[in-house]
């Protein structure tokens, strides 16, 4: 009993000292977007304004929106604000609560992204073993070049090019994406060509990542031991082999899964999705600093979140990583 | 693996030469790619190889000048990347610990950026331009080549030969300019490669975002876009922007791979 207690304490250390790093790193990306919105010039004023605003009242409305003060207290105003999940008003479009865009934008993003990665994952894993199992022979061969094609391909290249097989020529699915209560087939038609092309760049290097990793493993003496003890195939690959193998690519899932939410710019745009991605393009293309402000902190949040999943899921599936921590 | 390049690795030098050829000719070889020269929406194969754009423009100048650019850009990115990159990995090795430490925490918190999220915050919020996306997207790939210069120098600096010409009185920086770059060489030539086929992707996704470079020039990036706004009436125009930055990204990696199998060390003994 005393080491379950011990343990559970060193866990919770060690996710403590995980959050720790977390909030420090997501700090550091709130500043540096600060920094860079704060050197760019122009500012909200003169957007508000326009060019023909004379000096005067441009200092007058900086002085209204409270731009004048120096900006570390502006950045420190942000960051109290954003504990309590208070992002300020929207400067441009409709004037409302930033917190009203991102809980709004957040799910799409999160769907597509959360489908993508799943999809990513089964595809990576699956052709992965296959590959490492078949290893130099045509399956594995093809499985490679598969995945170099979605290594390199990008998803702009991707996305507009199923988009006129699938949708235009061959009229199976809709060319865009449609907010749930407009839409006229049911969801998976809308949702497969997003997914498959958000799922392709992960899908590819998760397969090449689970073929290095299986390879690696299957060269070690336990498996060969297994091999001579007459453990049957099945059970080798998957209770010997892939539960081994599967360690850095659990990790890998993670990070995908990370930039997924952070970069959907694209498929955003493609599709015309109103997600977190167009949110923020949006947001750079008119200036709207505290909508900027707040997708980039979403953005590290969930980086930070996702990462800090991986790491609690490893010491699950790996006894060693427990051992390691007490 | 002797030394030995590949059949691909030959095939994206050739290429890329091509390319080289295209970018330097491409842009005023039979049309300016800025002038409307004939009716828009011409389909290839005729006068014009590839057919007009939507305003009259030759689709292959037009496809030429974004070679410039894309290669201008991702040259120039690539080479502020490794001289920031080998500047910060010396110095998080060799430096004195109040700076290392900082400065390669630092390169961690550049890592953990999501870099198109940064790529996009800078060029976005800068006056569209050339300047802003190179220094956008070089500040978004030095921390990874700081990352390897830093491994590969703190593994060289123990070695014999650096050990044995600090014994005989080397100063530091000679040893580094002497002994330990030139072994970083090969490494970085390949990693650039690569890097340089990510950052012409990442420059054309900016303009096909229409955060890049500003519109009337012609990006790959902003040319697929406008052949995805056209598919419908004239889908040759996705068509090309498309194959060519498949092909230079595939061409790139071949070339990437390949010098690395030729030039890393650790590669040949594989």
């Amino acid at each position: 009993m005393a080491s379950t207690s011990r343990s559970l304490v060193s866990l919770f250390k060690s996710i403590s000292t995980r959050l720790l790093y977390g909030l420090v790193s997501i700090l550091f990306i709130a500043f540096v977007t600060f920094i860079i919105d704060e050197v760019a010039p122009g500012d909200a004023a003169l957007l508000e304004l326009g060019d023909k605003a004379t000096p005067q009242t441009l200092a007058i409305m900086r002085a209204e929106m409270g731009l004048d003060r120096p900006w570390p207290v502006r950045f420190g105003e942000f960051v109290i604000k954003a504990t309590q999940l208070d992002f300020g008003m929207s400067y441009a479009g409709v004037r409302e609560p930033v917190r009203d865009k991102i809980t709004r934008a957040l799910p799409t993003t999160m769907q597509v992204a959360f489908l993508a990665i799943c999809l990513a994952a089964i595809i990576g894993l699956t052709l992965g073993t296959i590959s490492a199992i078949r290893q130099n022979k045509f399956a594995d061969r093809a499985a490679l070049s598969l995945s170099t094609l979605g290594v390199t391909i990008p998803n702009f290249v991707l996305a507009p090019i199923l988009v006129y097989v699938f949708a235009v020529q061959l009229n199976y699915l809709p060319t865009s994406w449609a907010p749930p209560d407009r839409r006229t087939a049911p969801d998976i038609f809308y949702l497969l060509l997003p997914v498959l092309v958000m799922a392709a760049r992960p899908a590819a290097t998760l397969t090449r990542l689970t073929r290095a990793s299986m390879i690696d493993i299957l060269q070690q003496e336990f498996i060969r031991l297994a091999v001579a003890k007459g453990v049957p195939p099945f059970r080798l690959i998957f209770l010997h082999g892939l539960r081994n193998a599967i360690l850095p690519v659990v990790t890998a899932i993670g990070t995908s899964f990370g930039f997924l939410l952070t970069g959907s710019f694209v498929v955003e745009t493609v599709f015309v999705m109103p997600g977190l991605g167009s949110l923020a393009i949006d947001a750079v293309r008119q200036r709207d600093t505290p909508v900027i402000l707040a997708t980039t902190l979403v953005a590290g949040v969930v980086f930070v979140l996702v990462n800090l999943a991986v790491d609690l899921i490893l010491p699950i599936l790996d006894p060693r990583i427990r051992e390691s921590q007490v | 693996m002797k030394k030995k390049a590949g059949f691909l690795f030959w095939c994206g030098v050739v290429y890329l030469v091509g390319l080289l050829l295209f970018a330097v000719f491409g842009p005023h070889f039979r049309f300016s790619w800025e002038a409307q020269v004939a009716s828009p929406m011409l389909p290839p194969f005729g006068t014009h190889w590839l057919g007009t754009d939507e305003l009259g423009r030759d689709v292959m100048a037009r496809l030429a000048y974004g070679a410039r650019l894309s290669l201008i850009i991702g040259f120039s990115v690539q080479v502020l990347a490794v001289a920031i990159g080998i500047c910060v990995g010396v110095v998080g090795v060799y430096g004195p610990k109040w700076l290392s430490t900082p400065l390669m925490r630092f390169t961690d918190g550049m890592f953990a950026f999501p870099d198109l999220l940064l790529a996009v915050l800078i060029a976005g919020l800068f006056s569209m331009g050339l300047v802003p996306v190179i220094v956008a997207l070089a500040i978004g790939s030095w921390p990874s080549v700081a990352r390897l210069v830093r491994t590969q120098v703190a593994s060289l600096k123990d070695r014999e030969f650096v050990v044995a010409s600090q014994a005989m009185g080397a100063s530091t920086p000679l040893i580094v300019v002497r002994h330990i770059l030139p072994h970083l060489a090969g490494v970085l030539v390949a990693v650039m490669m690569v890097d340089i086929a990510a950052t012409i992707l990442a420059e054309s996704t900016l303009s096909f975002l229409g955060i890049g470079v500003q519109l009337p020039e012609a990006s790959w990036g902003s040319m697929i876009q406008s052949g995805n706004a056209n598919k419908l009436v004239n889908p040759w125009l996705l068509l090309w922007p498309c194959l060519i930055l498949s092909l230079t990204v595939f061409a790139l990696n071949f070339v990437g791979d390949g010098l690395r199998a030729l030039l890393d060390p650790k590669a040949k003994e594989a």
